[in-house]
């Protein structure tokens, strides 16, 4: 459509003023996870439409086979120009080599200044000191409640649990298998997800993914495997996604629930009760506080032919941050952005203190594997083959040749 | 010329020519991505360098390293447990039913038709079903169990390692039925009806006639059935993607999902190529098996 | 007496068998949330019925049509190819033919997932990305060629050598005997193999959703990965969406059973 607009322009231009023709017209290719009607796709619209030499094509990719299919297209010359690219994943494309540096178009750019980043996302893009990636937001984990749920068992709902006993106390009084309610819902699923939300609980014990057999790593998987053991969460949390563990909290079958911003609009409709927000409870009382940092980074790939208009398009993204709480179901990655009237405004304020402790995954070019021994550990502690120590020392043993490399 | 077109037309190259066809066909389309992945099973490759055949040769490393990992020999019981039970259980369940509806009552065929509905849903959609039946909480797997009394409580199908495995192979059980029942349904109509009236009328039972007469008949469908059944069952992946992705804990990974596990989400290509090639190794010897078994089956 | 028996024995298996069929066609009338809930209600109290929104909402008019063509496609040249290799198979038994069975039972053995990506880098090569529909046809005839030939071959067994060879001294060459008897007396073996390929290719997915990236020429199954995001899962829509897709093939199959079911019980005889 806007091609033909494109065209059109540009016969009327010179047709009108006889000037010389416009610059040869660009097509950049734009591959995202998202679907029609969320950002990438409403954004790259926009450009499109302000540019009337540029015309983007913009390819949903399921995120399971994001990867490998860029693998194949870079492989075979039918890369594209701009990826959205998971976050942890961006640091295993730039070590290969295949990612535009952005650092020399970031120094003549107007709109983009990484200081303005906030460090967890900034660092999720930078790989070996430089550039490669520009989050086009962020999200993070908190702790939604139940408030109906609250008052019914006697516990305030102004107070939501603030340390790891307080939630364990909280679950364990809100558990009501009668009524087939679990205390809290999680999700310790084999795949990134685990990992995402494994890790903000091993961070406010003082450990981290490169410390992964540490005491306080084990103390976080210890406390898991005690919410399961005592079916303060359902067993399934083993198979369940985070967007199915809400679906649980949702219909009424748990009292609380780790999720994420993404998850309000539903929440709105599906929800038939108060529903609010809270900080992710610490390990205890002066524990640093910790969270986990989720969203794409916008890449370009080194082929590209069109590196301004490639950039340009990531500009855009950057500029229309504050529109991504409102109309995105995401937090802003940028620090300057000002959201005016917030939707949910006592989440966003929670999600907006929570993001200021969000830690990058990584950034390492081997994190799906560091990410795959964290979760074999999880699973094979909470489904009793293992005890947490011993499981997180094997999962120790094959992250450590990883980091260095 | 005029000499092949005779032995075209009469003799021994008519049949060469139409297997030479489909032989060429599949070499053509086939054995590249076979010869492929032998290859990068000894080298050592990374996710960029795909379409580079010159890469480090490791030769055996990368097998040592796949044998080494510690949960190799979890994955292959696990795919000996799948490929076993799944196999018994669709031509046992299949053959039954086949014979079931070999029966004159009213329906027969129109019913028969209806077993290829687990057929035609994509297997991406049988995970997703499966999924929300087995649900531990809400499934109605266990609302059905614990309203007819065989069991008290909640079983966690796909969650509790012991159950998980066998989640999987019943949800396979159901997709396979109709493919060994329809198959074996062709072989049973094809067994001329005036043997088995020959023998009713010198008092054969149904059990001796369906032993001395209904199988060894069925011998050629049979070893087809079983024999495909096996390379089939070891292709199985969409339904073990939405059913349990290889969990809890590789409680229920078995060795097609596994090798697709390193090659595409941990990246270690080499790897998933061995598993690949040792699950090429097992196709041989049932490949092996059944052409034998070919050599002395007697045309009707 | 017995008949009766035997017909509450089959209404019995079939209700339990197409029991996953009617919950698909349930969970899509349900309510995101309803989905979660224990005790589950076999019937929705309100019923969503959003069959006419997904179908236009996911273009489904034109993935079906690409699945269509691809499994007519690969349909015709499986039957084409496949149908003689089957027969000479099943006639000639030597080294040869031995060697021809285990070749063709060794080239199926890869699932497709792992086929997928030499194949993507050799057909780019060979410029067929360009026809991506027909990169699919291609890939995935190979694909079921196996099942075809193998099952096929066991039907032919089932013909009696006798007619053909009193074809043969009748004057009919080799190629007359193989469509005027042979062929016939196989059509249902010949047929119902052809249906379950069709319908295999009808849901094919690992080359469709590797090899085509044209949204306009992608097929149904590719469609319904739509529904699934980072962090969106519709399941209501999945079902919805596969109801759609499975009810006109099932009903085409309910329709014309007499015709392709209904002939096995003939006999290949009579």
């Amino acid at each position: 459509m806007s091609k033909i607009k494109a065209a059109l322009g540009a016969l009327l231009l010179t047709a009108s003023t006889g000037a010389p023709a416009l610059a040869e017209p660009v097509t950049l290719q734009f591959w995202t996870t998202e679907h029609e009607g969320q950002q990438s796709y409403v954004l790259a619209q926009e450009y499109d439409k302000k540019h009337d030499d540029i015309t983007v094509n913009i390819k949903h990719v399921d995120l399971g086979n994001m990867l490998n299919d860029l693998t194949r297209a870079y492989a075979t010359g039918n890369a594209p120009d701009v990826v959205a690219v998971d976050n942890p994943d961006n640091a295993m494309v730039s070590s290969r080599g295949v990612l535009l540096d952005l650092d020399p178009l970031i120094a003549k750019s107007s709109v983009i200044k990484p200081d303005d980043l906030f460090p967890g996302p900034r660092n999720s893009g930078t790989w070996k000191g430089k550039i490669y990636g520009i989050s086009r937001g962020s999200n993070t984990l908190a702790l939604y409640y139940n408030a109906d749920m609250f008052k019914a068992k006697g516990l305030d709902p102004d107070k939501p649990p603030r340390t790891w006993e307080e939630l364990y106390q909280d679950a364990k009084a809100l558990n009501d298998p009668a009524r087939n309610v679990y205390g809290l819902a999680f999700s310790a699923v084999g795949t990134e997800e685990g990992t995402f939300q494994f890790l903000p609980f091993v961070q406010t014990a003082g450990a981290d993914y490169d410390s992964i057999a540490s005491d306080g790593a084990v103390r976080a998987l210890q406390f898991w495997q005690k919410l399961l053991d005592e079916k303060l969460a359902s067993p399934d949390t083993l198979i369940r996604s985070q967007w199915d563990s809400t679906g649980t909290f949702n219909a009424g079958n748990a009292a609380m629930v780790i999720s994420g911003p993404w998850e309000l609009p539903r929440m709105q409709s599906d929800a038939k009760f108060d529903f609010r927000v809270a900080l992710l409870p610490v390990e205890k009382d002066g524990s640093p506080r910790a969270s986990a940092l989720g969203e794409f980074n916008n890449v370009i790939m080194k082929t590209t032919k069109h590196p301004q208009e490639a950039f340009g398009l990531l500009e855009y993204v950057y500029s229309q941050a504050n529109r991504n709480w409102n109309e995105f179901g995401m937090m802003s990655a940028v620090k300057t952005a000002v959201v005016a009237d917030p939707k949910w405004p006592a989440a966003y304020a929670v999600f907006t203190e929570q993001l200021k402790y969000a830690r990058a995954r990584g950034p390492n070019p081997n994190w799906p594997k560091i990410s795959k021994a964290i979760q074999t550990a999880i699973q094979s502690t909470l489904t009793h083959q293992t005890d947490a120590k011993t499981a997180l020392e094997q999962a120790q043993k094959t992250i450590k040749p990883l980091l260095t490399q | 010329m005029t000499a092949f077109f005779r032995t075209f037309r009469e003799g021994s190259g008519f049949d060469a020519v139409l297997i030479l066809c489909a032989v060429a066909y599949l070499l053509v389309f086939s054995a590249f991505p076979l010869v492929y992945n032998v290859i990068m099973s000894f080298q050592s490759v990374d996710m960029f360098s795909i379409t580079d055949f010159n890469r480090p040769w490791v030769g055996w490393q990368n097998y040592i390293d796949v044998i080494n990992r510690p949960e190799a020999w979890l994955i292959v019981k696990n795919t000996a447990i799948f490929v076993l039970l799944s196999i018994v259980f669709q031509l046992g369940l299949g053959f039954g039913l086949a014979l079931l509806f070999q029966q004159d009552f009213p329906a027969a065929t129109f019913l028969r038709g209806l077993f290829l509905a687990g057929w035609i849903m994509p297997g991406l959609v049988v995970g997703t079903v499966w999924k929300w039946i087995f649900a531990g909480d809400f499934g109605v797997l266990n609302y059905v169990l614990n309203h007819l009394g065989i069991v008290t409580g909640k079983i966690f199908w796909l969650s509790d390692p012991a159950y998980s495995l066998y989640a999987v192979i019943i949800a396979n059980i159901w997709l396979g039925i109709p493919f060994n029942m329809i198959l074996l349904s062709v072989g049973l109509a094809a067994i001329p009806r005036d043997i088995y009236e020959a023998a009713e009328l010198d008092g054969a039972t149904a059990f001796q006639r369906f032993f001395s007469m209904t199988l060894p008949m069925m011998r050629a469908t049979l070893g087809a059935v079983v024999s495909l059944g096996v390379i089939l069952t070891l292709q199985q992946f969409d339904l073990i993607a939405g059913l349990t992705k290889g969990g809890p804990a590789n409680s229920s990974n078995v060795a097609q999902y596994w090798s697709w596990q390193l090659s595409f989400e941990t990246y270690e290509i080499s790897a998933g190529s061995v598993i690949a090639v040792m699950m090429i190794a097992v196709v041989i010897v049932v490949a092996t098996i059944y052409v034998r078994s070919t050599t002395n089956e007697q045309s009707a | 007496m017995k008949r009766y028996i035997l017909l509450a024995v089959a209404l019995v298996s079939v209700a339990v068998y197409l029991f996953p069929l009617y919950w698909m066609y349930v969970t899509a009338l349900k309510s995101g949330t309803e989905i979660f809930q224990y005790p589950p209600t076999f019937w929705p109290p309100h019923p969503q019925w959003n069959f006419r929104q997904v179908f236009l909402q996911h273009s489904m008019a034109s993935y079906l049509w690409n699945s269509l063509v691809i499994a007519v496609g690969v349909t015709a040249i499986t039957v084409v190819i496949g149908t003689g290799a089957a027969y000479s198979l099943a006639r000639i038994r030597n080294r040869w033919t031995s060697v021809a069975l285990f070749t063709v039972l060794m080239l199926q053995v890869l699932p497709s997932s792992l086929m997928v990506t030499p194949l993507f880098v050799a057909f780019n090569q060979m410029g067929l990305l360009a026809t991506p529909r027909l990169a699919v046809t291609l890939a995935q005839a190979a694909k079921v060629l196996t099942l075809y030939i193998v099952i096929c071959r066991s039907t032919f067994l089932q013909v009696p050598r006798e007619l053909e060879e009193a074809a043969l001294v009748d004057g009919n060459s080799r190629i007359g005997a193989f469509f005027r008897i042979i062929v016939p007396l196989a059509r249902n073996g010949i047929l119902v193999t052809s249906v379950l390929i069709f319908l295999q290719s009808f849901g094919e997915f690992v080359y469709s959703r590797s090899l085509i990236s044209e949204k306009s020429l992608q097929t149904a199954t590719v469609g319904l990965s739509e529904f699934v995001g980072p962090q969106i899962n519709d399941w209501n829509g999945i079902m919805t969406y596969s109801a759609i897709y499975i009810t006109p093939i099932l009903i085409v199959f309910v329709l014309l059973q007499r015709r392709i079911v209904s002939g096995l019980t003939a006999g290949a005889l009579k």
